[in-house]
């Protein structure tokens, strides 16, 4: 998570239109990396499976991963905990910023990268790229693509013959075949990164091995991961300085917030209590997260997440609300950008990206310098402590073309080992705010991007390799704060998945199995189906493949544990 | 040609056979390359569009094997060797189409769509074109056609975005509504009038830009008709019945055979971008439903096999209006 332009405000995931929701809930992982007691192995628990199919764990998965060599040259204002990103809270003036990469590694290679991005594509040639190119030594085109419809693109690009050098995946885009894709398209990195291989890229060998074990595509490393931090990336946030104005508290259960919502929705006066607030409930309910990691054992046996009595109980709330009205109408029709309407007063709460705390806070103090917005801390249902589900380490991977030759996949490294430069670094410096005087400005501590800064430098390097999570709002420190503050105690109640941090590639006659849950969500929440549905649907899952799904996890339990070592 | 356009059909019958038998015997007895040299310039004009129809309808159709296939692009280089590699499947996807609930009720949602437009979208720009035609004045005449044009260039996206703010259930008429102490009123969200609400959008957006064909059709009536009318002491209304209507006739034929022949395809971004808000249930439609399956979910194959029955169900349509048109005195799309 590292700063975007302020007029964005966002990182990948904090638009609110429609695909983009639907692609983000459509979850991550699909393939397991999983161990039993260090025996190599290459799971095909469907049997004889496609290339990519099953999970790489225990020796063989030692072999593969990168050495760790556990980073020096910065130590964070506020250290990660509980799982959390690191903080950043100072911007250091130019002179004082370490240098991570001593030498440019590359070595002039000329070379694509597909990527997606939140904002407008900078022209070609501009400073920002020029910079970025001379100080890797390489010579980057960039296929930047709106990152709400990347998945659109993506499935075209890489079922042509022109996939280009480098291509960044989403996780939230390794649905369908996109997943076949990689084990057939992209290049093995193993020789070129496993063991100590890595230590010619000293900022790749203090990724978190975590991150490089989501990287295993089909026996084989081929991601450069963007680790990310494992506590929950949705938060529930509330204006707060409205909220003390009023004299109000934020919520501690899940009858608190319902009272709140009825003390706070005035229609007629064009305000509302709450947007969708369906993915906080999956947390305030402990709902298992999406596939891969759906399952949980209950007296020995695998139940996945839509034959348990939490994802009913979050979607009922969920729909108390609808029923209420305290819902934003925008928000049932999902257009528009609910954040914005808080922000602006027409909406009490509403969740989203962690990411959108720095966003609205970037824009809104420019005029309003009380604007404070937070988010509070999920509570059980009926108050208490939650249960939350940890995240993936890694959710976003660039994969090199198998085509590459060893030059271009050389200098693709290089830059990534560029951009995985630690923040108070010169080479991260460049790469989060571009040139010193023609992208941003240092005054008094205070780190601004200026116009062109905001039209040039967007996030899409960040994608080819990022070291360990870490959040840096200089201009904004006391957001900063509050937002690692938010995830450590979050963080605190956080419990790993059945698989956690495990690639697990599902048999792709299941791909389809889950697809109508999502629409069943939405229709149930806004009243338009009964939870009883829900209940028909997770029996119809069962029967039309759900317990054969249950059957090839359960071997996969059984034949490697639930981690990958 | 204003004549030809009033002609009684059984002028138009005697007439026919004698057109269509002269130019045969004409071109056999000119050699292919005198008519080559002849035509060259029609036949460079229609060239790009020959080509544009090649390559992205016909070269295209290639693909339909996949239809057959348990499809995936990325085990291979290009197209042409994953439809190689991948395994065949009969009619696997067809008989799977046949006992899927949701491609059914997507069907029965675009069938219906199409119903609902065809009665309430389609009359209107012939209305529209009688209006816009009254107005003696040509500047009157050209702010009302600019003024109709202009919304058939905005995107979907801000055409829905209009209407969110007006009829949504933060919108302009609620909000006048819960003012004078009443309910609120959200139609963007209601699945039963949705079927409507997107023929109304289509309405403000593309029927002023649908005047156009009609206008043409009117322009193309000479004056005399219109004099000699007046001169028998014809009003407005006789005007419009007797020369108008009959002038637009074989226009609105052609156009219902092919709006007939397009019957399966009611909108697809329109629809995509409004699908969270009212359901699937109310509005899947087959072009929507192969998005989501075929391309979203990478079902290929399964996306294709619609694709195909969508393409042999609207051939049988054009060819069954078509028919229904040339029984009714009319041209269709092609003579007999």
């Amino acid at each position: 998570m590292t700063p975007n332009s302020p007029s964005t405000g966002s990182g990948p995931r904090s638009t609110g239109s429609g695909p983009n929701r639907r692609t983000f809930l459509a979850s991550s992982g699909l393939a397991v990396l999983a161990a039993a007691g260090g025996a190599p192995l290459l799971t095909a628990c469907g049997g004889g499976g496609p290339k990519n199919e099953g999970a790489t764990t225990g020796k063989k998965l030692k072999n593969l991963l990168p050495a760790y060599v556990a980073p020096d040259l910065v130590t964070p204002d506020i250290p990660a905990e509980n799982g959390s990103s690191a903080g950043f809270t100072k911007a250091l003036p130019a002179a004082r910023l370490k240098t991570s990469v001593p030498e440019r590694l590359g070595r002039g290679a000329e070379f694509t990268v597909m990527s997606p991005i939140w904002g407008n594509v900078p022209p070609r040639g501009n400073p920002y790229w020029t910079a970025m190119d001379e100080a890797a030594g390489v010579r980057v085109t960039w296929q930047n693509q709106q990152g709400d419809t990347y998945g659109q693109k993506l499935g075209a690009v890489l079922a042509s013959s022109g996939v280009p050098d480098a291509v960044v995946v989403p996780g939230w885009e390794l649905t369908g075949k996109i997943p076949s894709a990689i084990a057939h398209k992209f290049a093995d990195l193993g020789p070129f990164l496993s063991g100590d291989e890595v230590k010619k890229y000293p900022n790749l060998a203090a990724i978190p091995t975590g991150a490089w074990q989501r990287s295993v595509f089909g026996g084989k490393l081929r991601g450069l991961p963007m680790p990310s931090a494992t506590t929950p990336n949705i938060a529930p946030f509330h204006r707060t300085d409205l909220f003390e104005k009023e004299g109000l508290e934020a919520p501690t259960s899940a009858r608190e917030f319902h009272d709140l919502c009825k003390q706070l929705n005035a229609p007629r006066s064009k305000v509302w209590a709450c947007g969708d607030m369906t993915w906080a409930a999956w947390h305030i309910f402990g709902v298992l997260p999406e596939k891969p990691y759906y399952w949980k054992l209950v007296d020995g046996r695998l139940v996945n997440r839509y034959e348990t009595d939490e994802y009913l109980e979050a979607l009922e709330w969920s729909r108390k609300l609808y029923s209420a009205g305290f819902v934003h109408p925008d928000a049932k029709a999902e257009t528009g950008n609910i954040g914005d309407l808080c922000a602006a007063g027409k909406v009490w709460m509403y969740c989203h990206d962690l990411s959108d705390w720095y966003g609205k806070a970037a824009v809104q103090r420019v005029d309003d310098k009380t604007f404070r917005m937070e988010a509070f801390d999920y509570f059980a249902p009926d108050g208490g402590a939650p249960t939350l589900y940890a995240r993936p380490p890694a959710d976003i991977w660039t994969f090199i073309s198998e085509k590459a030759d060893e030059k271009t996949v050389r200098d693709i490294l290089a830059l990534a080992n560029f951009t995985a430069a630690p923040y108070g670094s010169k080479e991260q410096r460049l790469r989060m705010y571009g040139v010193e005087g023609v992208h941003h400005t240092l005054e008094n501590g205070v780190l601004t991007k200026n116009g062109k800064g905001n039209n040039e430098v967007f996030s899409t390097y960040e994608y080819l390799a990022s070291p360990a999570p870490f959040i840096a709002y200089a201009d904004l420190p006391d957001v900063t704060r509050g937002m690692v503050g938010w995830q450590q105690r979050q963080g605190a109640h956080t419990r790993k998945p059945l698989f956690h941090g495990m690639m697990i590639i599902e048999p792709t006659r299941y791909t389809e199995l889950n697809a109508e849950f999502e629409d069943l969500e939405k229709d149930v929440v806004r009243g338009r189906r009964k939870v009883s549905d829900v209940r028909r649907a997770a029996s119809d899952w069962r029967s039309g493949g759900g317990d054969k799904l249950r059957d090839w996890y359960q071997k996969l339990l059984d034949d490697t544990g639930d981690s990958a070592f | 040609m204003a004549q030809s356009t009033v002609r009684p059909p059984a002028a138009r019958r005697d007439a026919a056979p004698a057109e269509a038998a002269v130019p045969p015997r004409a071109s056999s007895r000119v050699p292919l390359r005198h008519r080559l040299r002849r035509d060259r310039v029609l036949l460079l004009m229609v060239l790009p569009a020959l080509l544009l129809l090649l390559v992205f309808h016909y070269v295209p159709l290639i693909g339909n094997v996949v239809a057959f296939q348990d499809y995936d692009p990325y085990i291979a280089d290009n197209a042409f060797q994953a439809m190689s590699q991948s395994p065949w499947i009969g009619f696997e996807h067809f008989r799977h189409m046949a006992e899927d609930r949701l491609f059914w009720q997507a069907v029965r949602n675009t069938l219906a769509i199409f119903a609902i437009q065809l009665a309430l979208f389609f009359p209107v720009p012939v209305l529209l074109a009688l209006f816009v035609h009254s107005f003696a004045r040509p500047r009157v005449r050209a702010v009302a056609q600019a003024v109709l044009y202009l919304p058939h260039f905005f995107s979907w996206v801000l055409v829905i975005t209009v209407f969110q703010q007006m009829f949504g259930g933060a919108g302009l008429i609620a909000q006048v509504l819960r003012d004078h102490g009443h309910e609120g009123f959200d139609l963007m969200t209601d699945p039963g009038l949705f079927k409507f609400l997107i023929t109304f959008e289509l309405i403000w957006k593309d029927a002023g830009w649908g005047v156009i064909v009609f206008l043409a059709a009117l322009a193309a009536v000479g004056p005399d008709l219109y004099e000699a009318a007046a001169m028998d002491g014809a009003g407005r209304w006789r005007r419009i019945w007797h020369i108008q209507l009959p002038a637009l006739r074989p226009v609105v034929a052609l156009l219902l055979v092919l709006q007939v022949g397009n019957a399966l395809t009611v909108g697809f971004e329109q629809i995509l971008l409004q699908r969270t808000a009212v359901g699937p249930t109310a509005s899947e439609v087959l072009d929507t439903y192969v998005w989501n399956t075929g391309l979203d979910n990478g079902n290929f194959g399964y996306g294709a096999a619609i694709g195909i029955v969508k393409g042999v169900f609207g051939l049988l349509m054009v060819l069954g209006a078509n028919k229904a048109a040339h029984l009714m005195g009319e041209q269709g799309v092609y003579k007999r």
